[in-house]
């Protein structure tokens, strides 16, 4: 397993070296100079030379991007050019609203993606197969918006059972904060356990096919035996990687949930960075979500190796 | 990515025409009937759309592309004209009532659709263009085809809504920064597969035997691979389109979109967001066409994807 790690050092470097650089290039693709759009369209001269001084944007490119560089690491993020606060301050602010959302929707992304694709897969009444592979395909065409967007309207208007907008903290008040985080982290993994789901489902059939299933039922293994120890064992594998190669749409899919639920997390401060040209906060957002992604990439490589040992990491 | 563009075919060839020509004689006939020339293609196309789900797509298209551009002549007051109440419910002037400024919703749902029909009718079609030349790039040199790759894949590792935040950030928001989250988005699946497609169709042997008979590199990618790879890309077009309405919309309900007073669906979804409670046909309305637009694109690729499967 280190090896395999080592191993893969190479190729998850050259990721994040690449989007750190995008990252820092960003501000610099700007037309013009980045210091006076920063300092908005009627700033005198000194507050755009003291505004470049502070980001920095007198001294050389590289070196530049190597200080920012150690800032990530250091944990200098440096100052947010809209709000006047240190970007560690307003990113560790709504840090635990994005995790609470993300951490539920992982929740049900696995629980319904999983679940749903076992039901299809191995239901054997008819009617009980096109339910399920109904849902799955209604959903899989909608994105969260969309879901978010019914939610509101079924829960803002049809039946007000659970709040549609704003939030309260599911650490300090966890009965009311998870009413507040249930709607949003369903539209968030619905669509996305939706994708899963086919993929167990269709694995799980043509796992059923294979020889060692007709030794199985020939031996007199009994049908429920089967289906957990050797269908859905063998089938597991691809679900996994479906799950690990969400992450980084599980964090997009949060931006607009969170704006769609009224919810205050780190899809809204990228938002609103992105709107009044904050970039110091937008590139260590964009810096952290793909490495987020990255290492759920690598996380889903070493549970595909724990379920099937024909996988060898290294 | 915007490096030199490689262009198949153009390459030292001053007479592609003459060489096409040459090509047609060198192919034996029962080729040539096999898969009709020219018109051959487009007749395929055609039966798509008399199938049932293509024949759907085709109405509901049609529909949609004439509401959008007789959205002046239908509402000739344009979409910022304000009436006498804000926020009203759905009534007879006005169907599905009033949003926040008093503008008629319907007005502005119809002229919503006119922009996300204009941003995706263009930028597709872009992204489409420039996927498949760098997926092909690979045809004029291994190393070139390798880099692109690699450039892609980079690409697709951002989300498209997170690529979308930072084109919004470097160029501000508008229609401009739309189209280009749109066209960057689509890259890596043209170019996949194109790349795919060339890959597959240069091992094949028809094209190895136009190599031995000393056909021009140019004219194999011309007149052999080209045909080739366009059906699955315009598969994939088809399919983009739905991707591309759904990142107008991501885009603007979080208020990266369209700069008001312009309507687009997504902008219109995320200002009527707020007011679903009161007037939920705010939501509804802008929804609804979305999700009519999303499908008559997921018919019309269901059809294409049969048409060009079947031959």
């Amino acid at each position: 397993m280190i090896r395999f790690l080592v191993r893969r050092i190479p190729s998850v470097a050259l990721v994040l070296v690449a989007t750190s650089v995008i990252a820092f290039l960003l501000p610099r693709l700007v037309p013009g100079d980045p210091a006076a759009v920063v300092a908005g369209p009627d700033a005198t001269p000194e507050t755009i030379a003291a505004i470049r001084t502070e980001l920095g944007l007198d001294r050389p490119l590289v070196t530049q991007y190597l200080d920012w560089v150690r800032g990530l690491f250091t944990g200098d993020l440096g100052q947010s050019l809209q709000y006047n606060r240190p970007v560690s301050e307003l990113i560790g602010d709504r840090l635990a609203s994005t995790v609470e959302l993300a951490v539920l929707a992982g929740i049900f992304l696995v629980v319904f993606g999983i679940g749903l694709g076992i039901l299809a897969g191995s239901a054997r009444s008819r009617w009980a197969r096109v339910l399920v592979e109904g849902t799955n395909t209604g959903l899989l065409a909608a994105p969260p918006f969309l879901v978010g967007l019914l939610f509101i309207l079924l829960f803002g208007v049809a039946f007000r059972v659970l709040p549609i907008s704003g939030e309260i903290s599911v650490l300090e008040n966890p009965s009311i904060g998870i009413q507040y985080l249930l709607l949003p982290a369903l539209a968030l993994a619905l669509p996305m356990s939706a994708g899963v789901a086919r993929l167990v489902q269709t694995r799980m059939l043509a796992v059923r096919q294979e020889d060692f299933i007709d030794l199985a039922v020939s031996k007199g293994v009994s049908p429920r035996r089967i289906d957990v120890r050797h269908v859905l064992r063998n089938s597991l594998g691809p679900a996994v990687v479906a799950i690990g190669i969400r992450f980084g749409d599980l964090l997009a899919g949060a931006v607009v949930i969170e704006a769609i639920f009224a919810r205050n997390g780190l899809g809204q401060l990228a938002v609103s960075g992105a709107q009044s040209s904050d970039y110091t906060v937008v590139q260590v957002l964009i810096v952290g979500a793909v490495f987020i992604a990255v290492v759920g990439q690598l996380l889903t490589e070493i549970v595909l190796a724990a379920l099937d040992p024909r996988v060898r990491l290294g | 990515m915007t490096k030199a563009l490689p262009v198949p075919g153009s390459p030292s060839d001053g007479a592609p025409v003459p060489a096409v020509e040459d090509t047609a004689q060198q192919v034996p006939p029962a080729g040539r009937s096999r898969r009709p020339r020219g018109g051959g293609a487009w007749s395929r196309y055609a039966s798509a759309l008399r199938t049932p789900k293509g024949m759907a797509a085709a109405v509901l298209l049609v529909l949609l592309v004439a509401v959008a551009v007789l959205a002046p002549v239908i509402f000739p007051g344009g979409y910022d004209q304000q009436a006498r109440g804000a926020l009203q419910g759905p009534s007879g002037g006005h169907w599905l009532g009033t949003d926040e400024f008093g503008r008629d919703i319907l007005v502005r749902t119809v002229y919503g659709l006119r922009t996300d029909l204009s941003l995706i009718l263009t930028a597709v079609p872009v992204s489409l263009v420039i996927g498949t030349l760098l997926g092909l790039s690979g045809y004029l040199s291994k190393p070139l085809g390798a880099v692109t790759q690699r450039i892609l894949d980079i690409i697709l590792g951002f989300p498209g809504l997170i690529l979308g935040i930072m084109i919004v950030l470097v160029i501000g928001t508008g229609w401009l920064a739309l189209f280009m989250a749109i066209v960057i988005a689509g890259l890596p699946g043209f170019g996949r597969m194109a790349r795919g497609g060339l890959l597959s169709e240069q091992q094949r042997e028809y094209v190895l035997a136009a190599r031995v008979l000393g056909v021009k590199r140019s004219t194999i990618m011309v007149r052999h691979i080209l045909p080739n790879v366009v059906d699955p890309l315009l598969v994939q077009a088809s399919v983009f389109m739905v991707v591309a309405i759904f990142i107008e919309a991501g885009l603007s309900i979080v208020g990266l979109g369209i700069n008001p007073p312009n309507p687009s669906l997504g902008a219109m979804l995320n200002v009527g967001a707020r007011y679903v409670q009161s007037l939920p046909s705010y939501v509804i309305g802008p929804g609804a066409v979305l999700l009519l637009l999303a499908l008559a694109f997921t018919l019309l690729s269901d059809a294409l994807n049969q048409a060009a499967t079947r031959r």
